[in-house]
């Protein structure tokens, strides 16, 4: 969808970063709002995948579908200039467990 | 795409209520695929003819197979069923809620296949299950996008976050039409080669909007504002106006999108700020119902002015 049109850059680059969701109540609403916050932050395009199922990473609707409880992986994939900055952010936001412990 | 792969469990999870389906026996069979969607019944099977037995599908015994059954001698009945078992089926349904034979849930247990009894009739069971089936193993994948019914027209809306997709499914649905996913949208190919869009698990019937938050879009507008599945007949694609690939003025320029290999019609909608989109979405899929009967307005107003044009060309002469 998005790549209609999209011109490779010199300076687009694609990361792919596996994390663990580390709070107990999972990916539910608030952090996957979080989480989408953060992301809309970033121009790179933010996919993330779990098992069989991708989805954007700018959606708080297709976070919750991924259904990631604690202790879920997710490869989350950036794609763009900004794209290392958009990684670190979004697993500090894991690390810090969306601060809900 | 994903690989269409479906278990005995993905089985169950969706027609566990609908086939009021028990687990009776084997439940460390659950993780067994089935790699065909129809059911079999296996009478050749029980007689020991084992020539074209399909032992890719779920094995059926209704009244038949279990009066056939109960009328061998004991050894013969457990040798004949082991022999079915033998051949890595991937699961077992007694119907009619017949009485479950020993034998079944020992040979069930000892070649770890699951063992399933319902009430439902044989001839209700294989067809309610040969859907299921069929819907599990039909080609699928989940796009990003919004899907909404407009007065029958199946309509996918996509493009960058942000863009407007839930916000144009909203006013749509304030308009009457109804939602069908909120920008994650599950779509797979049906037996007539058309696509069918549906929503994704827990959010379904749900919506975030930007501001509001997440809303329950039937609570707020009724039941009949919601669908659970829709033939997609047109994709739109909104877009800046600078990102527009090539714009076609006229109408006459017929793009396609394929999903999961099949065409849809698809058009570019640029989005600029403050143009009401629903209003256009709206027609889209008006004029797209248009074509479909035939009817091209774009192409039948140039056949016009063609010949117009070609009367003027012969008064010049």
């Amino acid at each position: 969808m998005s790549n209609v049109g999209h011109k490779q850059d010199a300076n687009d680059r694609i990361l792919v970063r596996e994390v663990k969701i580390q709070n107990k109540l999972g990916l539910h609403a608030r952090p996957a709002a979080l989480f989408v916050k953060a992301a809309n932050r970033f121009a790179s395009d933010i996919t993330v995948e779990k098992g069989n199922s991708k989805v954007s990473g700018k959606s708080i609707m297709g976070l919750m579908t991924l259904e990631a409880g604690f202790g879920a992986s997710l490869k989350i994939i950036a794609e763009g200039t900004d794209a290392e900055a958009a990684l670190n952010e979004i697993q500090s936001l894991l690390d810090s467990k969306f601060l809900e412990g | 795409m994903n690989k269409t792969l479906a278990t005995v469990e993905d089985f169950l999870k969706v027609a566990q209520v609908r086939l009021e389906l028990d687990l009776v026996a084997g439940a460390s069979g659950l993780g067994r695929r089935i790699e065909e969607s129809a059911i079999n019944r296996p009478g050749l099977a029980l007689t020991g003819f084992f020539q074209y037995f399909a032992h890719r599908r779920i094995q059926t015994l209704g009244h038949a197979e279990t009066a056939y059954l109960a009328s061998l001698k004991d050894g013969e009945r457990h040798e004949r069923l082991k022999q079915i078992f033998m051949r890595h089926i991937p699961c077992i349904v007694v119907t009619r809620r017949h009485r479950i034979l020993p034998e079944l849930i020992e040979l069930a247990e000892e070649y770890k296949t699951c063992l399933l009894r319902t009430p439902a009739i044989t001839k209700n069971f294989i067809n309610g299950a040969t859907i299921i089936m069929g819907n599990l193993l039909a080609p699928h994948m989940v796009m990003q996008g919004t899907m909404v019914e407009i007065l029958g027209v199946g309509v996918l809306l996509i493009g960058k976050p942000g863009v407007g997709k839930s916000e144009t499914a909203l006013a749509l649905i304030k308009k009457g039409h109804c939602l069908v996913s909120d920008d994650v949208t599950s779509l797979r190919v049906d037996s007539s080669n058309d696509i069918i869009g549906s929503p994704v698990g827990v959010i379904r019937y749900h919506m975030e909007i930007r501001g509001l938050g997440i809303i329950h879009v039937p609570s707020l507008f009724g039941v009949a504002s919601v669908r659970n599945e829709k033939q997609l007949d047109l994709v739109i694609n909104l877009c800046s106006p600078e990102s527009i690939a090539a714009e076609d003025r006229s109408g006459q320029l017929a793009l396609k999108r394929s999903i999961l290999g099949v065409d849809i019609p698809s058009i570019e909608i640029p989005v600029a700020p403050g143009r009401v989109v629903a209003n256009i979405v709206e027609v889209a899929a008006l004029d797209q119902m248009l074509k479909r009967l035939g009817h091209d307005a774009a192409k039948e107003l140039d056949e016009k002015l063609i010949s117009v044009l070609s009367k003027d060309d012969k008064a010049d002469e």
